[in-house]
């Protein structure tokens, strides 16, 4: 059995003195080597691929010793689900780190900068490969802490009460998610979420609905949903526009991936067919149609460049949590996985070109802003594709992933009336999103130059960085059948 | 087979260095190499006490299973009830090691940081190794007389570490400490005396037995509580832990390092002995309502205290008092995962509050003593600051340190023994810890220093503070080291009760 996924964590753990050490000769350096451990972990993590089609119960898994006490192994795992995110967070890794070359390079102290990045990408990736709860629960806090140092040291403004306010929050959510793997443990002596699937048929149901409502609310605090959803606009809108892309396309995908991981794939088929379970459902997916308004109409009339896109952001993970609440129809589940895929690269991609924009310009108001697209070509290009895409329009790639969800609803109407409604909302919060993504790129882009002064698009790492990201969201959207094949692997029956 | 010159070996190597200490520090005073000639020292004895320990365990380990408590008396005679007498059993090997490990950490901590030409640093150091060896005592003895008489010359001496300074604050800090302490003494010898009354023995098993054969358990209870609350003193849990936030905060820091590192743990595990494994057999008391109800209280107030500190020193000695309601959780459920637990946040608080007090201790010697102080430490200081940040990390409880192990065990041991409303708080508790933790932290990287000094880190203090680092990252990661090495407590705790 080849280690292949124990490397894609010890590589970057090895990396990090090393990205340390090259960062203080020369930034550079550091950039390329964070970008060169990211591709060689996306060579090694797609190379499980062929396991996850043509094994029986498409899965690749390996099993390490770890801590017998508590009856947990360190099994890293990755099934079509899993893949499709891990590969996603490595792409958006390595742009963040092709993007830093020239975003970041008149900025102090990068050598930390690089050295937390690829600290970052160890707990990023390892969430999603794992199918232990305690391993999961590390990888999950291991997150945080270079996170708010990134947000910190390196934002905006007001940028470390923004990273407080990041810690504080998840870490609280986090909290209440070790109350629920305690349960777990507790009830059944397990820590494998394979396992624990299996012995918790037989717990008893009462205790099953707290754990079920504490692991998602704790999870629902990194999603950002309303109304939990605080922390976001500050920490996305104050951080480098780097770590806005990962903390937008991953991080908050992170919370959602929980949701469905865990919540609902191993803790809720305890309870499927119950009252509660059904209301349960449905508080998910008013939450939802909460979320997505909320977010729509702050969007809409934001006029901080990167507030308007955080708040996209609460949208959209409004429309993830509606498609979750769908569970556990098969299309919408689809739908939801595919969204947070293609909403990742999207948002990636939008929140660089911010970064792009205010870094050429130094001005973050969209009111200053103008006429760019004649300016700063490239940027204005990739800046619509992604602004496209979150609108939901075709060909790009977050359309695909919204029909699933919409379809899937429409079939699961039949069976249970209460989604008639929250799904006309929602149907009607995409066309907010449509609104605001027009807006965003009609202020900043089209219309007169507010000042003639001379501005020049971006350098050249930061084109290859939006580069990748932009063809990206053009390829999931005509051609999405690889992440729709791998994740159809997976069953929750 | 463990034989009782075995079990003696540990103290004795250590209570006879630290008497040889202050001749030889008299000695080296003249000498050219004075400062390799003290390290060298230490490290003799060191290696010497770890060896003895080392073969004590292996002695016993070997036939574990077999006889899992090993006791030994000191006179054969007619009346083994009444004499002295040590026990071996795995809790006691445990702590034994944690006791010269991390003793050993905080010693080299000790000779950087006092100044070692100064004439009481022969007899500090001396009076701790003194320490180390009656804390060993106390981990092996096996009747209560000798336990009172280990620990509370462990009490004792602890004042003299406190008091090294003497500032007028240090001695009014350790005058109330010697105040609590012997009334605390006074508690326990007279339930004591009501226990030997009771059994007409001290011995850990002849009480045992003859507490379970009892009819009339009034007395019993008038005994429990006083030696509970003697204990309770000692061990500082709210509200008797008013004398430890004052007695840390004025005692030098490589004074509270050791003191948190191995007094505070000695302390829990003293409370430990005698309340878990000798007074309580089963249906004899119910206690354990009345301990959680404290423990809740401890981590309440011991954070709460700390959340509204400024002096930096002060708020990491009112975690101390937060850590005993942590370990406090881990006592009121008797589960073998409890009490494994337990030991395991022995290790890891001793050395997590160690280490802070280390860290802080090496900012204070340049001047910075509270929040605003530590503005932009950690640009001025990186490597202290790092230390002192895994610290903070490890209290909070996130992974992958060592602190997230402890808290899981104990909060899962407390669930498992019905009592999730206790979880409950004592994760709601460590929010808490983690909001005033983070101020601190964000005073150190997100604030702007006031002054611009370039100060060089001490290197020689960087080293025992990286062994922790160190340690608290390995711990976290692959805990199973010190768990398999506490794996056997299960079965013994299933044998008493």
């Amino acid at each position: 059995m080849a280690s292949l996924l124990l490397a894609v964590l010890l590589i970057p753990t090895l990396s990090v003195p090393i990205v340390y050490l090259a960062g203080k000769k020369s930034s550079k350096a550091a950039a390329l080597i964070v970008s060169l451990v990211a591709v060689v972990n996306l060579a090694l993590v797609l190379s499980t691929a062929p396991a996850v089609f043509n094994n029986v119960d498409h899965r690749y898994v390996e099993a390490y010793n770890w801590i017998p006490l508590l009856n947990a192994s360190f099994t890293l795992f990755v099934d079509g689900i899993s893949l499709s995110i891990a590969v996603i967070t490595l792409v958006l890794i390595l742009a963040a780190a092709l993007f830093s070359v020239n975003y970041m390079h008149e900025r102090k102290n990068l050598a930390a900068y690089y050295a937390l990045l690829s600290l970052l990408s160890i707990g990023l990736v390892g969430v999603f490969i794992t199918s232990n709860l305690l391993l999961f629960y590390f990888c999950w806090e291991l997150m945080l802490v270079p996170a708010y140092f990134i947000v910190g040291g390196w934002g905006y403004r007001d940028s470390y009460k923004a990273a407080f306010k990041l810690f504080i929050f998840t870490h609280a959510g986090a909290v209440f998610v070790l109350l629920g793997i305690g349960a777990i443990y507790m009830l059944t002596g397990a820590t494998d979420m394979f396992q624990v699937r299996t012995a918790l048929m037989s717990a008893s149901q009462g205790t099953v609905e707290w754990i079920l409502i504490a692991l998602t609310a704790g999870f629902a605090v990194k999603m950002a949903v309303v109304p939990v959803h605080m922390w976001l606009p500050d920490a996305h809108s104050e951080a480098p526009a780097t770590m806005s892309a990962l903390l937008s396309g991953v991080i908050i995908s992170a919370g959602a991936y929980a949701i469905l991981r865990l919540s609902l794939g191993t803790v809720y088929p305890a309870l499927a067919g119950t009252a509660f379970a059904a209301q349960f459902l449905h508080a998910l997916s008013v939450v939802g149609v909460i979320s997505a308004f909320f977010g729509s109409f702050i969007s809409l009339v934001e006029t901080d460049i990167k507030r308007i896109i955080a708040y996209s952001s609460i949208a959209h993970m409004g429309y993830v949590m509606f498609g979750l609440s769908l569970f556990p129809a098969v299309e919408p589940t689809t739908g939801t996985v595919l969204h947070l895929v293609n909403h990742a690269v999207s948002k990636g991609l939008l929140f660089l070109t911010a970064g792009a924009v205010m870094h050429q310009l130094g001005a973050r108001d969209i009111r200053e802003m103008g006429g760019l697209a004649g300016k700063m070509p490239f940027t204005a290009t990739a800046s619509a594709t992604a602004a496209l895409s979150i609108a939901g329009t075709p060909p790009f790639a977050c359309f695909i992933s919204e029909f699933l969800i919409f379809v899937g609803a429409f079939q699961v109407i039949s069976v249970d009336s209460f989604y008639l409604y929250t799904t006309a909302f929602m149907l009607i919060a995409t066309v907010l999103s449509l609104a605001y993504s027009l807006r965003f790129i009609s202020r900043v882009f089209l219309g007169q130059p507010k000042n003639n002064e001379k501005i020049v698009d971006v350098p050249g790492f930061m084109k290859l960085a939006m580069a990748i990201l932009a063809v990206l969201v053009i390829v999931l959207g005509v051609w999405p059948t690889f992440f729709v094949n791998l994740i159809q692997t997976v069953s929750f029956a | 087979m463990v034989d009782l010159f075995d079990a003696v070996l540990p103290i004795a190597t250590l209570a006879l260095s630290s008497l040889l200490t202050v001749p030889l520090f008299k000695v080296f005073s003249r000498a050219k190499h004075r400062a390799i000639l003290i390290i060298g020292w230490f490290l003799v004895v060191f290696a010497a006490a770890s060896f003895s320990v080392a073969n004590l365990a292996t002695k016993y380990f070997a036939k574990a299973t077999a006889e899992p408590f090993v006791n030994l008396t000191l006179s054969s005679g007619s009346q083994p009830s009444l004499s002295s007498a040590f026990m071996i059993d795995t809790v006691s090997i445990y702590m034994s090691i944690i006791f010269v490990l991390v003793g050993a950490v905080a010693f080299l901590y000790s000779i950087f940081y006092i100044d070692t030409t100064e004439k009481p640093a022969g007899r500090y150091l001396a009076v701790m190794l003194m320490l180390t060896a009656v804390l060993v005592g106390s981990a092996f003895a096996g009747d209560l007389l000798t336990l009172f008489i280990f620990w509370e010359a462990a009490a004792a001496g602890s004042s003299f570490l406190m008091l090294y300074k003497k500032t007028p604050s240090s001695l009014h800090a350790t005058l109330k400490y010697l105040v609590m302490v012997i009334m605390a003494s006074a508690f326990i010898v007279f339930g004591l005396s009501l226990v030997y009354g009771l059994t007409g023995t001290l011995n850990y098993w002849a009480v045992r037995q003859a507490l379970t054969e009892l009819s009339d358990k009034h007395l019993l209870v008038l005994a429990f509580v006083f030696i509970a609350t003697g204990y309770a003193i000692e061990a500082a849990i709210v509200p008797f832990h008013m004398w430890l936030p004052d007695a840390y905060t004025e005692a030098p820091s490589s004074s509270s390092a050791f003191l948190s590192a191995l007094i505070d743990q000695g302390s829990y595990y003293v409370l430990i002995r005698v309340l878990l494994f000798i007074l309580t057999p089963p249906g004899i008391l119910n206690w354990t309502v009345m301990l959680a109800g404290l423990a809740a209280l401890t981590m309440v107030v011991g954070n709460l205290f700390a959340l509204i500190q400024d002096n930096v020193k002060r708020l990491i000695a009112n975690i101390c008092v937060a850590d005993v309601g942590y370990n406090l959780v881990a006592i009121t459920s008797v589960t073998p995962l409890g009490l494994q637990g337990n030991l395991y946040f022995f290790l890891l608080g001793g050395i997590t509050t160690a280490l802070s007090f280390m860290s802080v201790g090496i900012i204070n010697k340049q001047g910075y003593k509270t929040l605003e102080d530590f503005s932009g430490i950690g640009r001025k200081m990186p490597l202290t600051s790092l230390a002192l940040l895994v610290a903070a990390l490890s209290f909070a409880g996130v992974p992958p340190l060592g602190g997230f192990i402890a808290k899981f065990l104990v909060f899962t041991a407390a669930i498992e023994a019905n009592m999730s409303w206790l979880a409950v708080i004592g994760v709601l508790t460590s929010v808490l810890q983690t909001a005033y933790l983070f101020r601190l932290v964000n005073y150190m990287y997100a604030r702007k220093s006031k002054d611009e000094a370039k100060i060089k880190e001490p290197k020689q203090l960087l080293i025992p503070v990286y062994i922790l680092t160190a340690a608290i990252i390995i711990l976290g990661l692959y805990p199973t080291i010190v768990l398999n090495l506490i794996q056997p407590v299960a079965h013994q705790l299933s044998l008493i009760t």
